[in-house]
Order: structure tokens, then C-alpha cells, then sequence
């Protein structure tokens, strides 16, 4: 038996598939989560990326923690979810894709605050350059993709 | 009522759905990212009038409303569509009818703090001082806009 055959089976898994309330409730967390995520980090890179330019650009990394927090809430719904069907997600392209795509926006996000807000600390004028211009591009990209495939796991194999 | 579902399940917009592969699929796909726009936006304008991250400017960051237009009217045409093609399903679904009722109150609610911003005699905004009955509007559209996410993604479980 497989790892992914095991978690299928284990306790945690058949209570988050079998329980009434549970699974539309960690749905309903995750779309939340998604909603604080990219409404705040999707900002952020807007901003990066030249529009409200009246905003703050060093002042933006305000709405991390609200990045951190749709983040947080959305690895934890999000792994229950996968228990409790883990066979089946495991063996998606679909899914496979999405993590990808969070994995490379988790990467991404790093590298912005490495290029924005650390470098320019102490430059608050500074505004930002090509690199980061890009990072920012692709990071919407990125989350964008992300919430497609994770939409399509239900349409694709 | 019923007559009514069952003609829109039948009109060309929702045969259009049934027959193009991936229709129905883009749809959904297209309400989640108008999702992610309009309650992202709304939550993040609400959570500063309430005092998160004052020192982005608050006139900014009420600024940010056309972007939750856009995310609004994505979800209106996209949920239109839907709603069209499942008429029959989602017409004697609770879960979509209360989430229906909570997208009136949360738009009432929504035009009361557009009033408020317009009518005020006093620049709360400039001045970075929203007033008490503001801050209920802000409150008031953060927890009605959650439940509109809920109700609308327990209409499969309804």
C-alpha cells in the first residue's frame, strides 16, 4: 500500500470525507483564505507594478501579515482537503500544476521582499526597479494560475 | 416561478453552456477570480477604515473600489450565466437564496458607505477619521460578504 492509499484510509481522511459539515466548511475556509491572499498580496504587486502610486510603496508590506494569514489558513484547509481524497489528487496533472504554481508564487514572494523591501529600507522614495517590475508580473501570474487549476482539478484528470 | 427556471434553462444562453465543452467550467473558473477581486478588495478596504495598516493613506486604499467593481460585475455576468443554465436546481436552493439576501444587505450596506464618504460635512477621509457609524458599515460588510462566500459555497451541499 501506498503512502498516498494509506492516507486515503487513515482516520483524518474518512472524517473529513464522511463528516456532513466538515468538508463544505474547509471549502469555504479555503475560498476565504484565497480572497485574503490574493486581494492583499495581488496588491502589493500591483503597486510594485505602477498603479496607485499614492500608495506607500515600503508602507504595502503592511498587508503581509494578510497574506500570511489567507496563506496559512489555505495550507491548512488545503492539506485536510487533500487527505481526505489523497489517491485521487495525487494522481491529477491539475493539482500537480497548482502546487507547482504556489510553490514558484511562494518563491516569488520572497524574492519581492528581498527586491523591494529590503534593499530600498531607508529609501522610501526608491521606486522599483525592472527586476522587481517582473517578480511582481509573474507573481500574479502565478496565484492567477494557481486559483484556475485548482478550479479545473474537478473538469481534468 | 417555476415556469420561469425551467424557460431560462431553455433559452440559448444556457443551451450555449451545455454544448460548448469547458463552458461551464470557464464560468466558474471566472467567478473565483472575480471572487478573489471583489471580497479581496472589499475586506482590505474595510479592514482600514476599521484602523489595519494606517499608514497606507485611507483615501488610497477606499480608492481601490473600481477594482471591486470589476470583480463585481465579473460575478454578476459569470453567476448570471450559471444561475441561467441550473435555473431549476439553484431556484429551490436555500443556501442561493440566502445568499442572495445577504448580496442585497451587503449592497444596501455598501451604498450607505458610499453616502457616507460623499454626504459627510466633515473630510473623515483626508482626515484618517472614519466616524462610529462608519466603522459599523465597515464591520457590517466585512461579515456580510464572508457570508455571502459561505452560503454560496454550501449551495452544493443544500
Amino acid at each position: 500500500m501506498g503512502f498516498f492509499e494509506w492516507l486515503d484510509d487513515s482516520p483524518l481522511s474518512h472524517y473529513v470525507a464522511e463528516t456532513l459539515w466538515v468538508y463544505p466548511t474547509l471549502e469555504t475556509t479555503h475560498t476565504i483564505g484565497m480572497a485574503l491572499l490574493i486581494g492583499s498580496l495581488g496588491l502589493i504587486d500591483l503597486r510594485v507594478l505602477g498603479f496607485k502610486p499614492e500608495l506607500p510603496l515600503l508602507e504595502t508590506q503592511r498587508l503581509l501579515p494578510l497574506a500570511w494569514l489567507g496563506f496559512t489558513l489555505n495550507a491548512f484547509s488545503g492539506t485536510l482537503l487533500f487527505v481526505s481524497d489523497a489517491v485521487k489528487f495525487s494522481h491529477s496533472y491539475t493539482f500537480g500544476i497548482k502546487i507547482a504554481l504556489i510553490i514558484l508564487g511562494g518563491i516569488n514572494a520572497a524574492l519581492l521582499g528581498r527586491s523591494v523591501f529590503r534593499t530600498s529600507a531607508g529609501a522610501a522614495s526608491l521606486e522599483p526597479t525592472t527586476g522587481a517590475r517582473w517578480i511582481a508580473g509573474t507573481s500574479l501570474v502565478f496565484w492567477f494560475g494557481a486559483i484556475i487549476c485548482g478550479r479545473l482539478v474537478a473538469y481534468t484528470p | 416561478m417555476m415556469d420561469l427556471f425551467v424557460w431560462l434553462e431553455h433559452t440559448s444562453i444556457a443551451n450555449a453552456i451545455r454544448d460548448i465543452r469547458w463552458m461551464y467550467a470557464a464560468l466558474e473558473t471566472s467567478h473565483y477570480i472575480g471572487l478573489s477581486l471583489l471580497v479581496g478588495g472589499i475586506m482590505l478596504i474595510d479592514l482600514r477604515v476599521l484602523g489595519f495598516a494606517r499608514t497606507l493613506p485611507l483615501k488610497s486604499m477606499i480608492g481601490l473600489l473600481p477594482f471591486v467593481w470589476v470583480g463585481f460585475i465579473i460575478n454578476a455576468l459569470t453567476g448570471g450565466a450559471l444561475f441561467i443554465y441550473g435555473a431549476t436546481g439553484f431556484g429551490v436552493n436555500h443556501a442561493f437564496w440566502l445568499k442572495m439576501t445577504f448580496m442585497v444587505f451587503a449592497g444596501l450596506n455598501a451604498l450607505a458607505f458610499d453616502l457616507s464618504v460623499r454626504r459627510s460635512k466633515v473630510d473623515w477621509v483626508a482626515a484618517d477619521l472614519p466616524p462610529a457609524h462608519v466603522k459599523t458599515f465597515a464591520t457590517l460588510s466585512f461579515v456580510l460578504w464572508l457570508c455571502v462566500v459561505t452560503t454560496g459555497r454550501w449551495m452544493a451541499y443544500i
